[in-house]
Order: C-alpha cells, then sequence, then structure tokens
C-alpha cells in the first residue's frame, strides 16, 4: 500500500518551491523503495509554513515545513514517510494555534482535499448543500440564504439573500449568476486560494445561486494574474459538468479579467465580460434588474458564492449562530504585510482588530512595533494602535471610518511613512482610475500634486484645507468606491498620523 | 436612325410587356382587356398610333397575339 | 430673428402611462414613470446644473455636477441616471452640492485651457455656462500640474475639427455615435487622467470608421468638436427651421447664419423624420449652394456647339417662351414637354406641371421619379389603393422583423438607417434581400439573421417563393385577409403561389438564394410579431419593378402586417421631394393627389380653376419624350432640376434625344450634363433661398424656409411663373403659401394643408383633410384606400437582359453615402474626399479570371456601351456580380444601362445590365472626347 503525500500545488506554494519538493520527495521515495502517492492539494492557508508537507500515517496527517527541496533527503532519511521526528515536523496541522483558532465554514476542505477530486469533494461533505437546494423550491432556497445573514463577502456587504430575491423576482427568459473572481485588493488572496484549493465549492455555490433565482447561465470573472486559479476552476467545471451537474438548465465558463483593478468593481466587472471598456455603470439600473446583457444578474463574490453550499447543507441556523452585531457568519480574514503568521484566518466576526494583528498574525517580523494598519484594501483607512479594540464586523469598521472590505488586513512597522502611503492612495486611485467620472479621474491626479506641495512644505496649512475639500469632492462626488473610498486612506493617514504631513522641516525636529 | 427603327425597337416590346403580365392574370379575354387598359392609362396617344401604324405596315415583328389584340381594340 | 436655443431634458423622455408624482424644491410635479429626476426638475423649469446629460443620450452619470440630495436617501445621488419615485422629495440646492459641484467644476478647469475669449465656442460652451452657474471663483490647485493643454488637434475631416485640449471626457460623443448613429467609430482610449476621445484605435477622424454624420459634434458641450466653419468665422446669430435637400428621409435642421452666410446646419430635435440626427450630406454638404461653378445668370445660345451668350432675364424667358410657340406652331401642341424636380419643391413642381398643361397645352409632362419609384405609385395603388409608404418613421420602434429589399440605408438614407439600426440593437430581427451584402448585413452590433443573397433580376420569384411558404406553410394571417381583403382575388392568389414551380426548392436554380435559407426568412416573417418591409430602387428599378412592389404588397396583406404602427411597406424614396413631385401632378396621366387625366370630375375641376380646357388622354413619359424626339416629333423641353444626361438610362440614346431638339431649356444650379445639349440655361436657386414645402418618403410635408436671397435673382418658382405668362399663360402668386393654398383646394388628400397649419404642426403627413385634420402617420387602419386589399399574382418574367458569352456578369448599380445621386450637389463639396470616383466592386474570383487587380483601370463593356473605371475587389459582390455608383459624370455608368425598363411604368432597369469586365489602361476614348465635348459646350462668351 502505498502512502499518502500532500504537497501543495496552489500557487503560493509552487513560488516558494513546492514544485521542486513534490519531485524531489517522488525520487528520494522511489530511490528508498517506498511506494508513495503525492496529491497536489491546495495551501492550509499559512503560508509561512510553504512548502506544508503532509503525510498521511496511521496517527494522522502529520505536517513537515516549511520545506525546501534541499530538506527532502534528510527528511527521509528521518522517516517522513511514516511521519518520523525531525526539526520540521509540525505535527497534526489542525492543532497548530494559527488553524486551531479558526472556524472553518466556507474553507473547511481547503487543504485537506485533492482540489479536483470529485471522490475527494463528496467524501468531505461536498454536494450537500446543491443536493438540499435542488429538492427545495427557489424561494425556499432565497429564504434560507436571507435567514442565514450572509452578507456580500467582496466588501460593501449587502445581504446576498435580498439580492438574490431581487434576480429570483426579476422577469427574464434569461439570467446569469456572475463571480467576481477580480480579487485586486491589496493584501487579499482568499478568493485565489480557494478556487485553487477547493474550486468545486465555488462551482456548486453558483449551482444553488442558478436554482434559486432561475438562471441559465453563469461566468467566473477571474484575473489574469491568477493562472492556477483560472486553469483549476476551468478543469473543476468541466469535471462537474461530465459528473452532471453543471450543463443541464445551468452552465458556466471561466472569463478573463485584463488587469484593470477597477474590474473588480461589479458594474465594471459586468462592462468587461460584455466585451467593452472596463467602466464602471451609473446604478439604477441595478444588476438584479439589467445586469449582464440587461439582464438580471446575480452578481457575488467568490467568498458570498462559496459559503452558500454550506448554509443550504448544514442550514441556516448553523451559519448565523456565527458572528457579531448584524455581521454573521465567518470570514475568511487575510493577514499580510509585515506580519510573522501571513496567510488566511477564517473566524466568526469579532475579534477585535488588536486580536488579529497582534495574536493571530502574531505582529512584526522581527518584533518592531506596529505603527499602523490598513484594513480593507488599498481603499481601506489607515488604523493605529488607539483603534485596536474595533470588533471585526462592517458596522464597527464604519464607525470609525474604516472598512472591513474583502478582508485583506496589511500591517506595517514603525518605518512606514504615512504621508507616503497617502500618496500612494492617490496614485493607486490614477493608476486604476477608469476615467469615466470627474472627481476620480481628475480628483485623483490632482490629490497626489496636492499632497506632493504638502510634503514640500508649499503653503501647507491651505494645501490641507485643498486635500480636505477634495477628498470630500472624490467621496461624495465619485460614482464607484474607488474614488469614493480612496480619501479614507488619505484622510485617515492626515487624521491619525498628522505628524507625517510636516514635511521634511518638521520631521527632522520631531526626531 | 429612321423613326420606324425606334418605334420597333420600344414600342412592341413595352405593349408585349404589358401583355406578358396580363397573361398571367387571367383568361385570354382578361389578359387583353387588362392590356387595352392599361396602354390607354398610361400611354400617350402618339404612341398607340405609332403601334398601330407598325401593325398596318406589317413592321410589328413579334407583337404577341395578347397586345395585338388589346391595341386593335383600342384603335 | 434670432438663434433659435433648444430646451435639453438632459435625459430622453420616458414612454410610460403610469405617472409618478414629486417634489422638487418644495414645488410638486407630475411626470412619467421612468423619467429622470434630472427631467422632471427640467418640465418645471429648474436647471439643476450637468455636463454630461443631454437629452439624446441615455443618461451616464459621469460628470457628477447634477447630484442632488433625496429625502430619506443617503449620499448625493446623480439625477440624471436617479429615475422619479412616487412620493420623492428633492433638493437641487443646498449648501452641501454647491460645494460639491463647486468641487467638481474646480477639477474641470484645472485641466482646460483659460482661452475662453479667442475659443470658437465662446458663448456657446456648457462647461463655460457650468462654471458660471456654481460660482467658481479660483482653481486652487493651479495650472501647473498634469494637464493635456497641449495636445494635438486632429484637423482630418474638412468639416470638423477635434481638440483634445478641451475635452472634458463626457462621453457624450462616444455615446451619440453609439447610440444615435449606431457607427460605434468612437472610443475612450486611455484611462484615468489619460483617458480621451479616440477615432477607432487612436486613428484620425479622416481615416477611422467615423462617417462624418455630425452626431458627435452635436454632442459635444465644449470647442473639443467643433465645425471647422465655427471656427474660422464665428458663432451664428441668428436661424430657421428648414428641410435637408438631400435624400428622401427629410430631415428637419436649424438652419444658423451670420447675415445672410450659412454657418452650419444643426439637425432639429423636434425633427419627426430624423429626431435631431444627420448626416454627411445634410450636416455638411452645402457649401455647393455658394460654390464657384453656381451659374447666376441666364444664357442662351443658338447651338450647342456655340459658346454660351449671358443675357438679362427678360430676354432668356422671352427667348425661351418664342421658342416654345415657334416649335408648338410648327411642330404641333404635343411638340413640347416638361420635366419636373424631385428637387425642387411642392410649390415649384406643381408649378411647372401647371405650366406643361395649361402654358403648353398638354400633358407632356414627367419627372425623375420615372426613374426611381414609378413602379411604386403604381404597385402600391393596384394593391392598397394609396401611391405612397404605408408608415411614418417612428413605426420602425415598434417593428420585430425587419425586411430590408433592394435598399442600402445606410449609404442611401442613413438618418432613417440609424433609426433601423437603434431599433435592430434593441432586438429586432432582420432579413436582408439583396445580391450584395450590404453595411445592414453585418456591422457593429447587428448582424441580420438571413441573407438572401439573390441573382439581380429574380426579385419576383424571390418575395413569390416566400409567398408560397407562408401560405402552403399555413402561417398566413387568414382572419385578417377575410376582414380586409377581396376574398376572390386572394384565393386565386393563394392557389398560383402554392403552384410547385413557385417552390423555393424550384426557383433556387433561378434566383440562386437556398431554399432552406428562403423557408426560415418566410417563416421568421411571416411568424416574427410586426413584420416591416422596407424598399429601395433595387425593386423598382426592373422590367418587373411594379409587379414585385405588388409582390411585397402580397407579402404585407397576407401576413396581416399592413394598417398599425410597427408594420407596413416603406419605399425609402431617393430624393427630398420624389414623393411630393408625384403628389403634386408630375406624371403625364394624372393630376395632384393621382387623379387620372380620364377623370371627367379632376378634369373639370381643373379646367374651372385653371381656365383651360384639358386633354383626357396622358402624354409623353421621359423615356416616350426622347423617343419622340429621335423620331422627329418632339422638339423642345423644359427642365427644371434634373441632370437627365448624367441619370437616365442609356446615355447615348438621351444625348441623340436632347441633340435632337431645337430648344432644351434647363434650369439647375450648375452647367449640368445636360446643359451640353441645351439652348437657354435659367440659374436655379437652392434650397435655402426660398419658401416652400418639401414631402418624405413617410408622406411628410415640411417647410422649407429661405434663409438668404437667391443668387440668381428668383426662386425657381418665380421663374416659372415668369415663363409662363411669357408664354401666355398668367401666373402672379406673391408667394408659394398661395401655390399650396391652390394645392389645397384643388386636392383632396392636401385640403388641409397650408403654410399656417404646417407653422402650427411642425409638419403633416397626408392625406390630411377634414377626416385627418392633423395628417395620417399610419395608413390604412381600419380598411384599405381602395376598400379591400388586392392580391395581385406576380408571375416572374426573366428580365431580357440576359448574361452570355460576350456579357457574362450582371452589373448592378448603387449609391454611396458621401455622395449623392448625379453628384451635382456633393461633388462640390469636400465630400468627395470619400468617394473621389466611382469605381467598379468584383469579387476576387471574377477579378482573378480576368486579371484584374485592385485599384487598377477595367474597362466596362455592355451591349449599349463601354466606360471605364477603377476595380475595387471585395467579396461583397457575390461572384458573377459587379457594383459600381452613378454619381460621377466621366464615368457615367448609365452609357452602360440599357433601353429595358419596368412593364407598367417604364421605370429603367438599371439594376441588371448584362456586361463584361477586362483589363484596361485608363479612361476610353469617348470619355476623353465626352470630357473635352463638355469643356466647349460649357465655354461662356466673354462680357463686352
Amino acid at each position: 500500500m502505498s502512502v499518502r503525500v500532500y504537497v501543495p500545488g496552489d500557487m503560493a506554494a509552487v513560488a516558494v518551491g513546492a514544485d521542486q519538493v513534490a519531485t524531489a520527495l517522488t525520487a528520494a521515495a522511489r530511490a528508498a523503495g517506498i511506494d508513495i502517492d503525492v496529491v497536489r492539494n491546495g495551501s492550509r492557508g499559512l503560508f509561512t509554513l510553504e512548502t506544508l508537507v503532509e503525510v498521511e500515517t496511521p496517527q494522522g496527517r502529520i505536517g513537515y515545513g516549511p520545506v525546501d527541496a534541499a530538506d527532502v533527503p534528510g527528511l527521509v532519511a528521518a522517516g517522513l514517510f511514516a511521519g518520523g521526528a525531525h526539526a520540521q515536523r509540525l505535527g497534526p496541522v489542525e492543532a497548530l494555534p494559527f488553524f486551531a483558532r479558526q472556524t472553518r465554514l466556507t474553507f473547511a476542505r481547503a487543504g485537506l482535499t485533492d482540489p479536483l477530486s470529485l471522490t475527494d469533494y463528496r467524501a468531505h461533505g461536498g454536494l450537500k448543500g446543491l443536493e438540499t437546494a435542488l429538492a427545495l423550491t427557489p424561494a425556499e432556497v432565497v429564504a434560507r440564504v436571507k435567514a442565514s445573514g450572509l452578507r456580500g463577502r467582496g466588501g460593501a456587504g449587502f445581504p446576498t439573500g435580498i439580492k438574490w430575491e431581487t434576480v429570483l423576482a426579476a422577469p427574464g427568459p434569461h439570467k446569469y449568476i456572475v463571480c467576481n473572481a477580480d480579487e485586486g485588493d491589496s493584501g487579499t488572496f482568499a478568493d485565489r486560494l480557494l478556487m485553487e484549493a477547493d474550486p468545486f465549492v465555488l462551482v456548486e455555490g453558483m449551482a444553488i445561486a442558478a436554482h434559486a433565482v432561475g438562471a441559465d447561465y453563469g461566468y467566473v470573472y477571474i484575473r489574469s494574474e491568477y493562472p492556477f486559479a483560472i486553469a483549476r476552476m476551468q478543469a473543476a467545471i468541466d469535471l462537474a459538468r461530465g459528473d452532471g451537474w453543471l450543463g443541464r438548465g445551468f452552465d458556466l465558463e471561466v472569463r478573463v479579467g485584463a488587469g484593470a483593478y477597477v474590474c473588480g468593481e461589479e458594474t465594471a466587472l459586468l462592462e468587461s465580460l460584455e466585451g467593452r471598456r472596463g467602466q464602471v455603470r451609473a446604478k439604477p439600473p441595478l444588476p438584479a434588474h439589467k445586469g449582464l446583457f440587461g439582464r438580471p444578474t446575480v452578481i457575488n463574490n467568490v467568498l458570498s458564492l462559496a459559503a452558500v453550499p454550506f448554509i443550504l447543507a448544514e442550514g441556516a441556523n448553523a451559519y448565523q449562530d456565527f458572528g457579531f452585531g448584524r455581521s454573521r457568519g465567518t470570514m475568511p480574514i487575510q493577514l499580510a504585510g509585515d506580519v510573522v503568521n501571513g496567510g488566511v484566518f477564517e473566524t466568526p466576526f469579532g475579534l477585535t482588530l488588536g486580536e488579529l494583528v497582534d495574536d493571530i498574525a502574531g505582529g512584526c517580523v522581527g518584533g518592531r512595533p506596529v505603527r499602523a494598519v490598513q484594513v480593507g484594501g488599498p481603499l481601506g483607512a489607515y488604523f493605529p494602535r488607539g483603534l485596536f479594540d474595533t470588533p471585526f464586523d462592517y458596522e464597527a469598521f464604519t464607525a470609525r471610518g474604516g472598512l472591513i472590505g474583502h478582508g485583506g488586513v496589511v500591517v506595517f512597522n514603525d518605518t512606514v511613512d504615512l504621508a507616503q502611503q497617502a500618496r500612494f492612495a492617490m496614485e493607486f486611485c490614477a493608476a486604476e482610475s477608469c476615467g469615466k467620472c470627474t472627481p476620480c479621474r481628475i480628483g485623483s491626479t490632482r490629490g497626489v500634486e496636492v499632497i506632493d506641495r504638502i510634503v514640500a512644505g508649499e503653503a501647507r496649512a491651505a494645501n490641507i484645507a485643498v486635500l480636505e475639500d477634495l477628498c470630500e469632492t472624490m467621496k461624495l462626488g465619485s460614482l464607484c468606491a474607488l474614488g469614493g473610498f480612496t480619501p479614507y486612506p488619505v484622510m485617515s493617514a492626515l487624521d491619525h498620523f498628522p505628524e507625517d504631513f510636516g514635511g521634511a522641516d518638521a520631521r527632522r525636529a520631531a526626531e | 436612325m429612321s423613326s420606324d427603327e425606334v418605334h420597333a425597337t420600344s414600342v412592341v416590346p413595352m405593349a408585349n410587356q404589358i401583355a406578358a403580365f396580363f397573361v398571367s392574370q387571367g383568361n385570354h379575354d382578361a389578359a387583353v382587356a387588362g392590356t387595352a387598359d392599361h396602354i390607354k392609362a398610361f400611354w400617350a396617344p402618339v404612341m398607340r398610333r405609332d403601334l398601330l401604324a407598325l401593325i398596318d405596315a406589317g413592321q410589328a415583328d413579334g407583337l404577341s397575339d395578347i397586345a395585338r389584340d388589346a391595341i386593335l381594340q383600342l384603335r | 430673428m434670432s438663434l433659435i436655443q433648444e430646451t435639453d431634458y438632459g435625459t430622453p423622455a420616458a414612454r410610460s402611462d403610469r405617472m409618478v408624482r414629486l417634489t422638487i424644491d418644495g414645488v410638486q410635479v407630475t411626470v412619467p414613470e421612468g423619467t429622470s429626476v434630472m427631467r422632471a426638475a427640467k418640465e418645471l423649469g429648474t436647471t439643476i446644473p450637468k455636463l454630461c446629460a443631454t437629452d439624446s443620450v441615455a443618461a451616464y452619470g459621469s460628470c457628477r455636477l447634477c447630484l442632488v440630495e433625496i429625502e430619506g436617501r443617503a449620499g448625493t445621488p446623480a439625477s440624471c441616471t436617479t429615475p422619479v419615485s412616487e412620493g420623492m422629495s428633492v433638493s437641487t440646492q443646498t449648501p452641501k452640492l454647491a460645494k460639491l459641484r463647486k468641487g467638481v467644476m474646480e477639477l474641470y478647469i484645472s485641466d482646460h485651457p483659460l482661452d475662453c475669449l479667442t475659443c470658437a465656442a465662446n458663448g456657446d460652451c456648457e462647461l463655460q455656462d457650468m462654471a458660471g452657474a456654481v460660482g467658481l471663483r479660483e482653481v486652487r490647485f493651479g495650472y501647473d500640474g498634469a494637464n493635456h493643454l497641449v495636445a494635438t488637434k486632429d484637423e482630418s475631416n474638412p468639416y470638423f475639427t477635434y481638440d483634445p485640449s478641451k475635452c472634458i471626457v463626457c462621453s457624450r460623443c462616444v455615446r451619440a455615435c453609439e447610440e444615435v448613429q449606431g457607427t460605434f467609430a468612437l472610443t475612450i482610449a486611455g484611462r484615468g487622467f489619460g483617458s480621451r476621445v479616440s477615432p477607432g484605435q487612436s486613428e484620425a477622424f479622416m481615416t477611422s470608421e467615423c462617417v462624418s454624420c455630425g452626431a458627435c459634434v452635436q454632442a459635444c458641450p465644449t470647442a473639443t468638436l467643433t465645425e471647422t466653419r465655427v471656427i474660422e468665422i464665428g458663432q451664428p446669430e441668428h436661424s430657421a427651421v428648414t428641410t435637408c435637400a438631400y435624400c428622401g428621409v427629410g430631415c428637419t435642421f436649424k438652419a444658423e447664419m451670420r447675415g445672410e452666410d450659412l454657418v452650419r446646419m444643426v439637425p432639429w430635435k423636434d425633427g419627426k423624420a430624423n429626431r435631431g440626427h444627420s448626416c454627411v450630406k445634410g450636416r455638411f454638404a452645402w457649401g455647393y449652394a455658394t460654390h464657384r461653378e453656381r451659374v447666376t445668370e441666364p444664357m442662351i445660345r443658338a447651338s450647342v456647339s456655340d459658346p454660351w451668350r449671358v443675357v438679362s432675364w427678360d430676354e432668356a424667358i422671352t427667348h425661351a417662351a418664342s421658342e416654345f410657340k415657334r416649335i408648338q406652331a410648327r411642330y404641333g401642341r404635343d411638340s413640347v414637354g416638361g420635366i419636373t424636380s424631385s428637387r425642387c419643391t411642392n410649390e415649384e413642381t406643381y408649378l411647372v406641371q401647371k405650366l406643361v398643361r395649361t402654358g403648353f397645352g398638354n400633358h407632356n409632362v414627367d419627372t425623375c421619379a420615372r426613374v426611381c419609384h414609378s413602379p411604386t405609385g403604381y404597385g402600391l395603388k393596384t394593391t392598397f389603393g394609396t401611391s405612397a409608404g404605408t408608415q411614418d418613421f417612428d413605426s420602425v420602434e415598434q417593428t420585430d422583423v425587419m425586411v430590408v429589399i433592394g435598399a442600402n440605408p445606410t449609404d442611401a438614407h442613413p438618418v432613417f438607417a440609424s433609426r433601423m439600426k437603434k431599433r435592430l440593437r434593441a432586438g429586432a430581427r432582420l432579413i436582408v434581400i439583396d445580391p450584395r451584402r450590404i453595411d445592414l448585413v453585418r456591422s457593429a452590433h447587428i448582424e441580420a439573421d438571413h441573407h438572401l443573397a439573390l441573382r439581380p433580376g429574380t426579385n419576383v420569384a424571390v418575395l413569390t417563393a416566400l409567398a408560397h411558404v407562408i401560405v402552403t406553410e399555413g402561417l398566413a394571417d387568414e382572419a385578417y385577409v377575410r376582414e380586409r381583403c377581396d376574398l376572390q382575388a386572394y384565393a386565386h392568389w393563394a392557389e398560383f403561389v402554392s403552384l410547385p414551380q413557385n417552390s423555393p426548392e424550384a426557383t433556387e436554380a433561378v434566383t440562386g438564394v437556398p431554399a432552406a435559407d428562403l423557408r426560415a426568412a418566410a417563416r421568421l416573417y411571416a411568424t416574427g410579431g410586426n413584420g416591416a418591409i422596407f424598399y429601395g430602387l433595387g425593386v423598382t428599378e426592373h422590367s418587373q419593378g411594379s409587379t414585385t412592389v405588388m409582390a411585397i404588397a402580397n407579402l404585407a396583406m397576407v401576413t396581416g402586417n399592413v394598417g398599425r404602427p410597427g408594420v407596413g411597406v416603406n419605399p425609402l424614396r431617393g430624393q427630398n421631394n420624389v414623393q411630393g413631385a408625384c403628389d403634386m401632378g408630375s406624371f403625364p396621366h394624372e393630376f395632384s393627389g393621382y387623379r387620372h387625366v380620364s377623370d371627367d370630375g379632376a378634369r373639370d375641376l381643373f379646367e374651372q380653376a385653371w381656365g383651360v380646357s384639358l386633354g383626357s388622354e396622358p402624354g409623353l413619359r421621359i423615356p416616350n419624350m426622347l423617343d419622340e424626339a429621335v423620331a422627329g416629333h418632339f422638339k423642345g423641353i423644359y427642365i427644371q432640376g434634373e441632370d437627365i444626361l448624367q441619370s437616365d438610362p442609356n446615355t447615348r440614346h438621351v444625348a441623340a434625344g436632347l441633340a435632337a431638339m431645337e430648344c432644351v431649356v434647363v434650369q439647375d444650379l450648375f452647367l449640368n450634363e445636360t446643359a451640353n445639349y441645351a439652348h437657354v440655361f435659367l440659374p436655379g436657386s437652392t434650397f435655402l433661398e426660398k419658401d416652400g414645402t418639401f414631402t418624405n418618403a413617410e408622406r411628410r410635408i415640411q417647410r422649407v424656409r429661405r434663409v438668404m436671397r437667391p443668387r440668381n435673382g428668383y426662386a425657381d418658382w418665380e421663374v416659372t411663373q415668369r415663363l409662363s405668362n411669357a408664354l401666355g399663360y398668367p401666373m402672379a402668386y406673391s408667394h408659394p403659401s398661395e401655390i399650396m393654398d391652390e394645392i389645397a383646394r384643388l386636392t383632396p388628400s392636401f385640403a388641409g394643408v397650408s403654410f399656417q397649419r404646417l407653422d402650427e404642426l411642425g409638419s403633416i403627413q397626408w392625406p390630411c383633410n377634414a377626416a385627418a385634420p392633423d395628417g395620417t402617420p399610419v395608413m390604412h387602419i381600419d380598411h384599405f384606400v381602395r376598400g379591400q386589399g388586392q392580391f395581385i399574382i406576380t408571375e416572374y418574367v426573366p428580365t431580357e437582359e440576359k448574361v452570355g458569352p460576350r456579357y457574362p456578369l450582371l452589373l448592378t448599380t448603387g449609391r454611396i453615402l458621401s455622395q449623392y445621386n448625379v453628384g451635382a450637389q456633393t461633388r462640390r463639396t469636400e465630400n468627395s474626399r470619400w468617394h473621389e470616383e466611382d469605381v467598379l466592386e468584383i469579387h476576387p474570383h471574377d477579378a482573378e479570371e480576368r486579371g484584374v487587380r485592385d485599384g487598377e483601370w477595367v474597362r466596362l463593356k455592355s451591349r449599349s456601351g463601354e466606360t471605364a473605371l477603377r476595380a475595387q475587389i471585395t467579396d461583397r459582390v457575390a461572384p458573377g456580380v459587379v457594383y459600381t455608383t452613378f454619381h460621377h459624370p466621366l464615368t457615367q455608368a448609365n452609357v452602360i444601362t440599357t433601353d429595358y425598363s419596368d412593364w407598367a411604368t417604364n421605370c429603367p432597369e438599371y439594376k441588371v445590365t448584362a456586361v463584361q469586365v477586362a483589363r484596361g489602361n485608363g479612361p476610353a476614348d469617348w470619355q476623353v472626347e465626352y470630357s473635352a465635348q463638355a469643356r466647349r459646350s460649357r465655354r461662356i462668351e466673354a462680357a463686352e
């Protein structure tokens, strides 16, 4: 009987040498006369452990990591294939604190299974959600999703069930399910990991959505920077079609983005899917009424759709029992930046920012002080330590001028210059602006110029007033969140770290 | 080109074309009547005279029977 | 007179019967559901600042100036994209909004040249207006930041200039190109701050897909896209609303003037034919009116080989009248005749036919409709009872299936084509029946469901086969037929079309149309909802033209597609007033309103009104006149505004006819080709120089308004009146309105028409009488005008013009967008930059066989004659078919065309000529000779 060995095949693991590790393991096993079966699973989600090799033993799955190809001979010699002791032996991965503290509902299978094995998928609870859904009327499915309290994980936090209800009620010979997998926020990677580690759950979620609203076709719009996810989703869709749960009244295809951040905005994404320039549409009409090709369309984030199979399989209460305030269920939080433990951490809403940064992420590398945290991508506010008591919850973050967005948490140490970060926010907006609305198109460029003047000490007070007015114009006047939220990092930097805007003289004086 | 040649190349085929249409509309008598009505409604008298002159001169070669009957009816 | 300003409501009108009540700034307003807050405010007279919104295109929401506050709603929604809702309470002016708008304007102006005083749009610039409206006083960003101030102008288009430095990226031009014109030539290139309007992939306007319709220029709120003429001479100061003098669409324009200088023609939003749109001809190609070649003084000569001698109007008129009198005295009353012009006004046309019937005393009057839509008149009168199309253009907005037969709307009727394309983009289906792959078959966001690429000359076989499918497959609307049509004729017809020889399978060998395609097309037309047929000269200009029109009428009747909006039979008329010219009694067999001269009642009416006795037999048609001229019986002609030498078939025969006449009087703007055979030249006036009316393809009578004095001294109607007086038949109209009053008195379908009513209503579609005081948009609503609809048997009779070893190819002819008919007007404008010469389209296979290379000279030869032109190799035409246009006198495509004509109306068979094509090495000998002769003939004697 052969030994089953797991070597992640997702993009992050491969980037640190997982392919070479897999090759080395195969070679070493052959040399040692051991029959092994290498499974390319997805990463468990703690990237500092990659390449994380797991070996199936009678005692369970034993992890080793981080493993480099050069480490393989030593590990094999130490009896890796039997779970032997070694300095890199981690023991059962689930028992590691980073994993033990999680509540994995959406990522339940991620890292555990062979991503493209339908057998694995079924064995780990896959398809129960779809089977349940198909036994229900569309309205009943929508009612369950509503009852679960699931909110859009793309950032806006709009209740998914209500969106579906609108599409269900919209008349039409054709309706669409569109999955927004254009994951472009800085410090976010949960969508990618999910599509690479457990692509079937997204397909299942979309199939449930299609049944719930009466859609006949779906698209997964994936950014071109995710070639692994693209390939894996395509393969999963083909397998699902072959298995008969796609292609009968509902089918799916993958479409690849072309590198525009703004195409992650739902209406720009629809324009792009239609073959047009990726540019934001004014709402109304809502996509739920007139979306893709003018048809009623559900457009949801990967994480929203992937949460649905659990809700159908285990019941709305099982999901809604978790959470905090109006933020129900779990959120796959992504910890990034200058942190010790970078990765995906799925947890019910409600942990404080401080717990996430200091305890879970382990603070900055080398013990440097954490100076600022940006939550929710490039349009999120910079929070100083003084706001670390903020619970991870849509409303709590909004109340403090921030947003949780897609759940990305980027940690900065004490070397960060927040004036430069504010400038970067404007620069990012200028680079990614679709150019449709005036506040974003011209305002972002002017924002960079004004911050430069402030930093250079030119009429500082007057220019700060101009910057504040500009931020107000962008916030209230922009057509979409790109221009509308760029003021948040800018103004939070200015509000919480005014000393960084003091110009060279002020900084020298401060030092 | 003499005047007769001109008319030989226009009024005869024109009459034939009209007759060809009315032939498809009904029996012989109806076709003759239709052709005659059409010629009366749309042809200047001089054209009718030209066609009759050609017939009289034996120069209306190729004129169809229906067209001939129609124009003779209009004489 | 002042400059007419149209109200811009910001967003298009909503079409809903449900009304919504809301409050805007404390004032209640009730508007149709779906109306934007912006438009609702404007209805109240409240102007919300805006830049990207304009009511010709859908709301876009990009400028962010029109933001408002709505009670109970978060944020500041854009009023252009927010629809009204019941009980909504909107504030359009609050301190928050004021600051926000000022902030947005500050951003705009931070990237805009500060050259208002020297800007071409000064005084006509929405950006300037908005800066004022929001109270912008300073730009705190300074002017040394990133900007586009040094962007290079694109001056490639002769009519307008694109200055990117002034662009505010509102996308109005891009959206107008898409939504209004449907060409999709423009886009926004670049992203973010670098965004800029771009034709195609950063091409120049002239080399891009732009069709120069002007919609973008019209939509531009700044000086970014500006008429070159405005840049050159400045803003207009007064204007008048008038009707375009090009095609039969009949677009309404605002002629914007400085003194007597025309600055620009701006499409009029309330124009019911064009709804604010235009094409490159009407919008821009009016420079011919002041072209240096325009002749403004009368001229006479004894012989066509003499040079012209400039004379006074008195002398010219007296000379012409005495010549006609002399000829009639010598050769008889019937030896002279006249031709009315489809380019002149109804009043002028009416007057010319009146002059012929009274002053000449015969019915020898005809018009250019003879060579275009005379079969329409005959065919639709026979089947429906009225010699005109059944619908208005708005009807297309309710059409589900369009059938386009022998028409090329995007070139020949571009403004209506844009309306068709808009409907097609909204989901209507399309069947194209044409030998050539016209643009409509496949263009941006449009693709025909079926293109039946038939062999030229087989229309009747194809249409009868369509009827065969409809009848034999049980798709006929029998209830409609029972209620509306002559049942005996129907039964007879149904039996005929059901014959096996009329099946698609049986006719496929003749027509070249695959039977399966034809069957599918028939099913689609019969079952796809509202079916409308649009056709052009590809239907009429055949030996079976009238039969084809009747076959079309049969199809519409059998499917129940006549008598309501969205359906019908829609002839796309060629010239601006070809419908009117026909209505006005220009044909030799009928008086105005299509009453036959043998109709005693009608004749009595005219005899009493005109005080003359009138013959009861028809006069000569144009081809008959020419035959009689060659025969020596027809000696004098008065031709107003038609160039028969270039436009009529078999040029050499036309030339022989004209050469045989003793007095040819040509009234025209230019020394046209026909004038080479003229003895008297009477200078014509343009549509800008006279009052009157034109009637378009939808029977819509519209005003033409004089905006400048006639350069030649007289409007055309005044010249006709003088000639009539000199002939001894007195006319004493002091204004065209008096002529229209006479028309209305004598023509039942025009009974309710007067200039005053036209001014009140904007336009009127005839019939307009006591029963329909405001006119008739859609005809045959409850019953056919003739009583019962008449099915006519349409047996396919192949044309005599047949291909053979010597002439193995079929030539068919048509038009191109930038040129108009014989080109007399458009060739004298910058439009020639798009189409400098006629070319021969030939399929690669046929070209290969003949060694013909793209762009090289070829000789084109038929049984009638020979010419030479350059080849363009394209698979737009099928193998065995070649195609050319007839815009240029040098080519003279009509040297090639034959004498064959429609059996019922003598409309020439332009669309089918058997030809051979061979490599050539330049113009044919006769082209060189003709040019020399034309040059000689146009000599004008030096003044002494």
